[in-house]
This record gives structure tokens, C-alpha cells and sequence, in this order.
């Protein structure tokens, strides 16, 4: 099929294309400008720059003149959703590795009875609405006397977290020659031993991408978390809601942004090393 | 060789069987149990069988003290509706963009892949709260408007339906592109030129040829679509208001405010008994066409 870039046809493709990129983009890009912007009334109305919805969210002091000080955040509060967000992204997502890539491991170098049952089920928790998981996690967790708190917020990110680390690594498996392994285990390597020094460095890129997505997707999740999260266990999406709750405040743009940003860049990382081959 | 292979399965196996078995399989369970209990007064359950959880929804059966409340039926046939909206819209916008990034050289296309999936890992109250910013009556769009002079008054965009199925669109493209975006990869244009040959119109061969071919992806993310949309709270929350109700709103109501768990376990029942015959559907369509295609590239939102 001969590429005919020039015709109109093309060029309205090109455009429209365009248009969906903009469609993606522009509402991150105006929550940025916003959150510079100086105009706490009104924030479609530009009026200088300003760092000060960054400044105050840390509860440092406005460098403006013209300040409502009712708008500074307790920073200890902040640091401390914060710490228990990065507690449990950390640890969901490193529990659920090793899990995602022990189960991945299994599917696709061994044959076993039930191995569909697995495979299917391996999707349910990523196709389950998150509310249902969530309410099923939190009945559960009441039901048997588990007190809600980080870890009960660590083990419900687990459920879903192991699905995508094992679709991740089971597609870079799926995609690796096992000849290998094989050579290896006909020099006499044990199956430890071929694993530690042979499967695990070529599936490397997969697993720590699959981490990488693992902890973002963990760090961002709202529905699953906002159930099974304890009074005093509040997680960072957990303040954002919170915060959106009381209004539209431009602190809120500051904090959205930071988050925006970290997330992108681990992300980033993560689909790059997920994609990338040997 | 065989029981060292065997033992190796088990072991492999162990972590996840585990993890599933305790704290996915047994919720759900205990959730379809929940949801046949009796509603304690205080917010507890009375463990005794009590069917009329369900009798609240659909009128049958009743009994202990429930009616038959219609609002109930209509809530989740609205957020039916949502959902089958938001597929419409997410796959005529998305089904074009295939086609654009399908051509694009090996640079260009990973790098617009990249874009088109990098938005999924911002955070999903983020996202919302963006919309939010740009349709409130002091938002930048009627902000826009009205400054060139198109309007006289704010338009009337947050809290109405539009305002819930645009954010559920912006939400959840990602899951429509991908699977949509695999099927056209894979598409053989040597068939489309055969088509062509053969003097089909443009609008024959789209109908005839290109269609048929990216049918699985079109249901693969239709239902991964779909999915997430049925279940929503956090989006007509936000951008729905008072006014936009969803099944996953009056759940959340059930157990964060009302706290009759039996109520809200029921009526997350239904939402995952929808869930699951459909994903039961789409797997009997699949496997009956001889297709394959990979479902849940990305996964939740």
C-alpha cells in the first residue's frame, strides 16, 4: 500500500490526529498554568506569576503581598500522606512483582492442569469494576477483625497490582526463545541457578517495568484505596480528594501538578523498559 | 525430573493462589453472602437470609419490611447508558487516531504511542478535577467564550450529563486506543487494495473489508470500556453533581453514609454479575470467530 501523506485525506488525518493530542494534553497544561498563576479568584484570568500555591501547600510562607492565609496547608499533614503513599506504592508493587513474575514464570515454561483457570482468572481483578473490589475488600477486611490501615491498603493493591506485573512479564517471556535456559540446563545448571543467571537477566527489563507501572498505577489509585483506607491512613489521592471536596482551591493545581510530573517521569521509565528489547 | 518440575509449579503458583484465593475470591464471596443478609439496625447484619435486598431493586421478592423502589432499576439502566455513551463516543473518536498512528513511521508512531498512553498514569482525581477547571461557569472554556463574544452568560456544562460522559471519555480513551490500535496494526492492506481493485466503493470497503478486520478490536475495547464506566462513582461525583446519579454512587452511599451493607453488597452484585456476563460474552465471541487479541494492555482506571 503506496503511503499517500499528500492528499487531503492525509491531511485532515494529520490534523484530526493532532486535535486528539491536544484533547489529551490540554487539560493537564492548563491545571500547570493555573497553578502559577496569581489570580486565586478567578483562575481563567491571568495575573502574574506566582509560586505561591507551591510555597504555601508545603506551608511555607507566600512570597505575594496580597495573601489569604486561611489557604496555607498544615505541612506535617502533607508529609505524612505522603510517607504513607510511597510506604504503600513500594510495597504493593514489590510484593506484587514477585508474585506477578513467579506466576508469569510458571505459565510459560511449564504445563499444568488448570492452567486456563489461571490465565482467566489472572484478568479478573484488573476487569472488576474498582468499587466492587473495593467494597468486597472492605467487608472482608471488617468481616474478620483486619483494623484498616496501611497494610490492609497494601494487600488490596496486591490483588490487582500481581495482574498487570504478570501480563507484563508474560508477554516479555512469551517473546523470549527458551533456548537459553535450555543450553544452561544441559551444562548442568539447576533450575535456580538457570533462573538467577539466565531467565532473570533476560526478563529484567519487564520486571522492573512492570514495577515501575506497578508503583505508579498503587500511588494514583482513588476508588480501591478510598474503601480500605483507615482514618489515619490516608494516602496522597486520599488528600486530593479531600481537598476537592472543601472547593477549587489553587493549591489544589500546585499539588496536581507535582503529582502529574512524578508520575509521568516513573511511567515513562516503566513503558520504556517494558517495550524495550534485548 | 517430573516431581522436581511439579514442585517448582507449586511453588511458583503458591503466592498467587494465595493471594486471590484470601483476598479476591473470598471478599467476592463473602460480598454475594453480604448481599442475602438482613440489615442490622445500626448498621451491622442480622446473619439470617433476607432476599428483599434484592426485591428493593427489582420488586421481587419483598418481604421484611422493603419496597419495591423503581428509582433503583432506573439508576442503573442510566448508568447502562452512560457506559453504551461513552463506548459510542470514545470508539468514533478513537477508531480514526488507529488509522493515523498505523502510518507513521517506526519514530513518530512509538512516540504518539507513548503520548497516548502516558496520560492513563496521571492520577485519575487529576484528570477529573482538569474538567472541572474547564466547565465550571467561571472555567476556561466560558471564560474563552465569552471573551470573544460567542456568549452573553456562562453555558450551563458542570453537572449535566455531558459533563459526566465527556470526563468518562477523557478517562478512559486509553483502554479504547490500545485494543482498537492493535487490531489496525494488523490489519492487511493488501486485502484493502484488493477491494479497491476490485472496484468496491471507499464506503464498501470500510464496510466489507476494513470493518470485519478490526471487529476484535473494536470489542475488546468496547468492553474494557465499558467496564469501568458501568461501575463509576468518582466521575458523576465530580462532574455529575447531584443531578447525574450512578449505580456507583448510591453504593458508595450505601456503605460510606446509609451503611446498609446488605443494600450496597446487592447492588454491587449486579454491577459484577453484568461484568462478568459480559466478559463471558466477549470471551464465547471470541473464541467462536477463532480470534485473539490481547485485553487489558492497560487495565484499571
Amino acid at each position: 500500500m503506496p503511503r499517500q501523506r499528500l492528499s487531503p485525506g492525509w491531511a485532515a488525518l494529520n490534523l484530526y490526529g493532532a486535535a486528539f493530542l491536544v484533547f489529551l494534553y490540554a487539560p493537564l497544561a492548563l491545571i500547570t498554568v493555573y497553578s502559577f498563576n496569581a489570580n486565586a479568584i478567578n483562575m481563567a484570568v491571568w495575573e502574574g506569576f506566582t509560586l505561591d500555591w507551591y510555597r504555601t501547600l508545603f506551608g511555607m510562607q507566600p512570597a505575594g503581598a496580597a495573601f489569604d492565609a486561611a489557604f496555607t496547608e498544615n505541612p506535617d499533614r502533607i508529609f505524612q500522606v505522603l510517607r504513607n503513599s510511597l510506604v504503600v506504592a513500594l510495597a504493593a508493587s514489590a510484593i506484587s512483582t514477585v508474585i506477578g513474575t513467579a506466576t508469569a514464570l510458571a505459565t510459560a515454561r511449564y504445563d499444568f492442569i488448570g492452567k486456563r483457570i489461571y490465565q482467566g482468572l489472572l484478568f479478573l481483578p484488573m476487569m472488576m469494576p474498582d468499587i466492587v473490589l473495593g467494597i468486597a475488600l472492605l467487608i472482608f477486611f471488617v468481616g474478620v477483625g483486619f483494623k484498616l490501615s496501611l497494610a490492609t491498603i497494601i494487600i488490596g493493591h496486591c490483588t490487582f497490582l500481581s495482574s498487570y506485573v504478570y501480563i507484563i512479564v508474560a508477554a516479555r517471556l512469551a517473546g523470549m526463545d527458551n533456548t537459553l535456559e535450555i543450553a544452561s540446563a544441559d551444562l548442568g545448571a539447576g533450575p535456580l541457578t538457570t533462573f538467577r543467571r539466565v531467565t532473570l537477566p533476560l526478563i529484567m527489563p519487564g520486571v522492573i517495568g512492570g514495577f515501575l507501572l506497578a508503583f505508579i498505577i498503587s500511588l494514583d489509585d482513588v476508588v480501591i484505596t478510598y474503601f480500605i483506607a483507615g482514618v489515619d491512613t490516608q494516602t496522597l489521592p486520599l488528600f486530593i480528594l479531600a481537598m476537592m471536596r472543601r472547593g477549587i482551591r489553587p493549591q489544589i493545581n500546585a499539588l496536581a501538578v507535582l503529582l502529574i510530573a512524578f508520575s509521568f517521569v516513573v511511567a515513562s521509565a516503566g513503558l520504556y523498559l517494558r517495550s524495550r528489547k534485548n | 525430573m517430573t516431581s522436581q518440575r511439579r514442585r517448582a509449579v507449586v511453588l511458583l503458583l503458591a503466592p498467587i493462589t494465595l493471594l486471590l484465593g484470601a483476598f479476591f475470591l473470598i471478599p467476592l464471596g463473602i460480598m454475594v453472602v453480604y448481599s442475602l443478609l438482613e440489615p442490622g439496625l445500626y448498621g451491622g447484619v442480622v446473619w439470617s437470609f433476607y432476599p428483599y435486598s434484592y426485591g428493593r431493586v427489582f420488586g421481587w421478592p419483598l418481604g421484611g419490611g422493603e419496597e419495591f423502589e423503581p428509582l433503583y432499576i432506573q439508576i442503573i439502566l442510566n448508568s447502562v447508558y452512560y457506559a453504551v455513551i461513552t463506548v459510542i463516543v470514545s470508539l468514533i473518536v478513537c477508531y480514526p487516531v488507529a488509522f493515523w498512528v498505523s502510518r507513521m513511521g517506526p519514530v513518530a508512531k512509538n512516540l504518539v504511542l507513548f503520548a497516548i498512553t502516558l496520560p492513563f498514569f496521571a492520577n485519575l482525581l487529576v484528570r477529573i478535577y482538569a474538567w472541572l477547571l474547564l466547565l465550571r461557569p467561571t472555567g476556561a472554556i466560558n471564560t474563552a467564550l465569552m471573551s470573544l463574544g460567542l456568549i452573553d452568560a456562562p453555558l450551563n456544562m458542570i453537572f449535566t450529563e455531558f459533563a459526566v460522559i465527556v470526563g468518562l471519555v477523557y478517562v478512559l480513551i486509553p483502554f479504547m486506543f490500545l485494543p482498537i490500535y492493535a487490531s489496525v496494526e494488523r490489519l492487511d492492506w493488501s486485502l484493502v487494495q484488493a477491494s479497491q481493485d476490485l472496484g468496491a466503493t471507499p464506503f464498501q470497503t470500510f464496510r466489507r473489508v476494513i470493518l470485519p478486520l478490526t471487529a476484535p478490536g473494536i470489542a475488546g475495547g468496547a468492553v474494557i470500556v465499558f467496564i469501568p464506566a458501568l461501575g463509576n462513582f468518582i466521575v458523576p461525583a465530580f462532574l455529575g453533581g447531584s443531578k447525574v446519579q450512578m449505580t456507583g454512587n448510591v453504593i458508595e452511599r450505601q456503605f460510606l453514609q446509609s451503611r446498609n451493607w446488605p443494600f450496597g453488597s446487592t447492588l454491587a452484585m449486579i454491577v459484577m454479575a453484568s461484568v462478568l456476563v459480559l466478559i463471558l460474552l466477549y470471551a464465547l465471541w471470541m473464541r467462536r470467530a477463532g480470534k485473539s487479541q490481547p485485553v487489558g494492555e492497560v487495565g484499571h482506571a
